[in-house]
């Protein structure tokens, strides 16, 4: 593990590494703190300007993105009582309320405090724990990859915020469309219709970009608040806010191990972790401490659970190549246009890659505290800007980025259909993030599968036949028994509520 | 009157159906038509390249058709969540103009067709303040062509006109 960050050091150590984890912060802050962009905007917008680095100054900006991203939502839940980003939901119930008695600049301070603690916790999580996963995977075969990629995509639906079978509905419809192209083992076209543009298959950015952003915007579209300017009082938060979060150690130790953990699981997100260590943190809190009326607590719960998830999430994306959320089955669509594989091939092949990803995501976290105090009254200023300008400045940047990344113009009308798709996904409730995970682990799911009926002469025993594959198996069963009991509870539930209505 | 009518969750669910099933029945099509004749759809694991999807859009619509039944089963509230089509009107204007910009891209170039996409998005988001949307537009597309083409060296498309601003 050392050898790796050693290595690693080696190619953090430049100025233009660092200028690019400082401009990926500030970006990430910003993003996250506009109201309807957030961290996965944040990236999926940088991302073609970010692939003409090397691996790790590529991924440096990203991540930087992502932490500052995870980080800034909490300035707007704090002065507009409205999350940059739903990963700071949690922080508004006492965050806002502390902005309403005077003290809008400790919430804020509090808020990037506890982040980049509770960053730097899941970043330790993040260095201690993947390199041990990636070389217990490093034994798996073919069934088990496969099994695993499922496991992948079962995960997130499982925790589909919205339902779990429209999740699964989502996440196959990727893995289909991650089929289109040329065929890996027989250089057969597929799904192609005969246009050359196709022979590679859908370019990934194309479709995120058209998935979360266009459909962002046109439900930003929507609101009646587009020429309206907030009215906000530029905050100035201080670095002795660090002892307030410092004196809550208990608290600031137990939610940044459930952000971790929670990270660490295909699919549960920033979301879940806040909001289960804001209610943990509510359970232990004491008497005088007010939850919800503006508790220091509170922020400090939900902000250090959810930087800490960022960390998790890369524990599976790199040690195995599974995603963890929607934002890293991104960062492992820039390593693989870079060239890189994650898995633990990654870890044998790359550790100085993996060594200096770690130590972005560890330096993205303490400069977290230092820009985000100083710079905050810049993100104040920022957030007075008119969703009329935010929302045509976006659209642009999604026609160019997606252009950059290719000089494709078939590629933007890629993304202007896979817009009107999540449009289209959004409004009957399906989760997007599924689908494009669907995509991402598609090739991988496809090639294991083939080669382990290879293996196994077409048969299908093979996975029950191997300890580590047939566990997976179970758990895989035991995630779609789960979508299937929590799909059926919630259909009675529905059920029962609209006889109740109907009846009164 | 047509301002009353709500575009309901319901009427999204069963276009999502929609559009999954169109997607099962693409990859059928293809495998019968395209890679059948090919002999692409049968075989060993190795040469079968149709067996994969083939299983894929098998269980995409089984979970379709679990979805189909849960959404018969479901009984909800007559006030369900739902937009009024007036409020869908600046967002389908808008992407309709970003279409539109995508179309003329090719065309007319990036210096041509995106200042004023810009522009009218400005205008179709109920902004009327000409002078500084005009400044903004060209400020925001120059910017940004400058940045791509000069920085990160991406040719933008130059039209029928062949305008690249040498930077």
């Amino acid at each position: 593990m050392f050898d790796m960050l050693l290595q690693g050091a080696g190619l953090v150590a430049s100025l233009s590494t660092l200028a690019l984890v400082g401009a990926g912060l500030i970006i990430g802050l910003l993003v996250g703190a506009l109201p309807g962009l957030g961290p996965l905007m944040g990236i999926i917008l940088l991302l073609p300007y970010a692939i003409t680095f090397p691996p790790v100054q590529a991924m440096g900006f990203l991540i930087a993105i992502y932490v500052g991203g995870s980080c800034g939502g909490a300035i707007s839940a704090i002065l507009l009582r409205i999350p940059g980003t739903p990963l700071a939901a949690a922080t508004l119930f006492d965050g806002y309320p502390m902005a309403q008695n005077g003290r809008a600049a400790d919430a804020i301070g509090i808020a990037i405090s506890a982040s980049a603690l509770g960053g730097a916790f899941g970043g330790l999580i993040l260095i201690l724990f993947s390199p041990s996963l990636a070389a217990f995977a490093a034994g798996f075969g073919p069934p088990e990859y496969a099994l695993l990629a499922i496991t992948g995509l079962t995960a997130i639906a499982a925790v589909s915020d919205q339902s779990m079978l429209k999740g699964l509905i989502a996440g196959t419809a990727g893995l289909l469309l991650a089929t289109a192209g040329t065929d890996e083992f027989t250089a057969a076209e597929r799904f192609t219709f005969g246009l050359f543009e196709l022979s590679d298959g859908f370019n990934i950015v194309a479709i995120v970009v058209g998935l979360f952003a266009i459909s962002e915007m046109s439900n930003l579209l929507t609101g009646d608040d587009l020429l309206e300017r907030p009215n906000l009082a530029i905050a100035r938060p201080g670095f002795r806010t660090v002892m307030l979060v410092l004196t809550r150690w208990p608290n600031l130790l137990r939610s940044s191990t459930i952000g971790a953990c929670v990270g660490a699981l295909p699919g549960a997100g920033g979301v879940i972790s806040s909001f289960t260590a804001y209610a943990v943190a509510k359970t232990f809190a004491k008497s005088e401490e007010r939850y919800g009326e503006g508790a220091e607590g509170g922020i400090v719960a939900s902000e250090s659970a959810n930087n800490a998830t960022a960390g998790g999430a890369l524990v599976p994306t790199l040690a195995l190549g599974i995603p963890g959320d929607a934002a890293t089955a991104v960062l492992i669509g820039v390593l693989l246009i870079l060239g890189i594989f994650p898995g633990p091939t990654l870890f044998a092949q790359h550790s100085d890659i993996v060594g200096g990803i770690f130590l972005v995501y560890m330096l993205a976290n303490i400069a977290l505290f230092v820009v985000g105090i100083l710079m905050t009254p810049l993100f104040v200023y920022v957030l007075r800007l008119r969703k009329v300008v935010l929302i045509p400045t976006v659209l642009l940047m999604c026609a160019i980025g997606t252009y950059a990344v290719g000089s494709s113009v078939f590629d933007l009308w890629v993304m202007f259909a896979f817009g009107l798709v999540g449009l289209v996904l959004r409004a009957g409730g399906y989760p997007l993030a599924p689908m494009v995970i669907g995509v991402i682990l598609g090739p991988l799911l496809e090639n294991n599968v083939r080669r382990t009926l290879l293996l196994s002469h077409d048969g299908l025993r093979i996975f029950v036949e191997r300890p580590v594959s047939a566990t997976l198996l179970f758990i895989n069963v035991a995630l779609l028994l789960c979508v299937a009991f929590f799909t059926l509870r919630r259909l009675f539930a529905e059920r029962q509520s609209a006889l109740v209505e109907e009846k009164a | 009157m047509t301002s009353s009518l709500v575009i309901g969750r319901r009427f999204a669910e069963w276009c999502s159906i929609a559009f999954m099933l169109v997607l099962v029945a693409l990859v059928f099509e293809q495998i019968h038509d395209v890679l059948g004749p090919a002999g692409m759809a049968e075989g060993g694991p190795y040469d079968n390249a149709a067996a994969y999807p083939r299983g894929v859009a098998l269980v995409l619509l089984g979970l379709v058709a679990l979805q189909v039944i849960v959404q018969f089963v479901a009984r909800r509230p007559e006030n369900e969540d739902g937009l009024r089509l007036h409020q869908l009107t600046r967002p389908a204007v808008v992407i309709a103009l970003f279409g539109l910009y995508l179309a003329l891209l090719g065309v007319l170039g990036f210096h041509l067709a995106s200042a004023p996409m810009l522009f009218a998005i400005m205008v179709a988001c109920g902004s009327r303040q000409w002078w500084q949307m005009i400044v903004f537009s060209l400020a925001i597309s120059f910017g940004m062509a400058w940045f791509f083409e000069s920085q990160l060296d991406v040719v933008l498309p130059g039209g029928i006109f062949n305008l690249n601003i040498p930077w």
